[in-house]
């Protein structure tokens, strides 16, 4: 099964795309099928949400709706640092387990 | 249009080293001078003010190694833009910039890496690109980039790295 997860940025240019591509080779290696996009944050809503399992946007952010699709704060993968990204692909990886999304 | 995948990432005339003593300072003086060189479209200055304020792009640089200053990737939709680059900004004075990651923090920022993307699907992304110059570029090229007096220091070490 396929894992869809949805990378948002300020501009949907620059950070959502590497953040989209970064989670996508990871969990390739850590066995896990997953299908990557990322969009503007401003044009994120519920409807949109319902589409995926996991939404990476940059930062903590306050939707302004409700949604059942889980939340992980990806920014620092940003950096390129691995220290900083692990925690946040192990948070990634958390979700996919208790949600049995493989 | 030139072919983007042959097109230099860094240009030897969008380069600045600036003495802004305000985020608004600053973004309007180096946005006048895009314009002028047609880098950008007239919308650009707006949308890149307004996109900093709700979503900042200040990074700190002390998870890399403590002695660099921050820095800060500004940049805004691709439809204001005319080209794929990156703009480096030497501030000679620290402005204040929020954390991308955390929006309530707040840093003095050294250098921008500003990038004009009107291709965001092309090739390798820039902002990994920058990323990973930074994080594996030699301390001393890097202070002496920090540090920069004048554009062509900036060339120098930049030009063989990205293009």
């Amino acid at each position: 099964m396929t894992v869809r997860i949805l990378a948002a940025c300020g501009a949907g240019v620059n950070s959502s795309h590497q953040i989209a591509s970064a989670i996508t080779s990871e969990m390739k290696k850590r066995g896990y099928n997953v299908k990557a996009d990322a969009v503007m944050i401003k044009d994120v809503n519920a409807e949109m949400l319902k589409k995926y399992d996991i939404f990476t946007p940059i930062s903590k952010t306050d939707l302004d709706f409700q949604t059942d699709t889980a939340i992980v704060p990806a920014g620092p993968i940003l950096y390129r640092v691995p220290s900083m990204a692990k925690p946040v692909y192990d948070n990634v990886e958390k979700v996919i387990k208790e949600k049995h999304l493989k | 249009m030139a072919d983007e995948t042959t097109t230099p990432l860094i240009d030897k005339n969008l380069m600045f080293v600036v003495d802004g003593r305000s985020q608004d300072e600053v973004f309007q003086d180096v946005a006048d001078r895009l314009l002028k060189a047609d880098a950008v479209k007239p919308d650009f200055l707006k949308n890149l003010e307004e996109r900093e304020k709700n979503y900042p792009t200040g990074m700190d640089m002390s998870v890399v190694n403590k002695d660099y200053p921050n820095i800060a990737i500004p940049h805004t939709e691709g439809q204001f833009v005319n080209t794929r680059k990156i703009i480096p900004v030497r501030l000679k004075q620290p402005i204040e910039f929020a954390n991308m990651i955390s929006p309530d923090q707040h840093f003095p920022v050294g250098f921008l890496f500003m990038i004009l993307n009107n291709d965001p699907e092309g090739q390798a992304n820039v902002l990994a690109q920058i990323m990973d110059f930074l994080t594996n570029a030699d301390k001393d090229q890097l202070a002496r980039l920090f540090n920069a007096e004048d554009t062509q220091t900036i060339f120098d070490i930049l030009a063989p790295a990205f293009n």
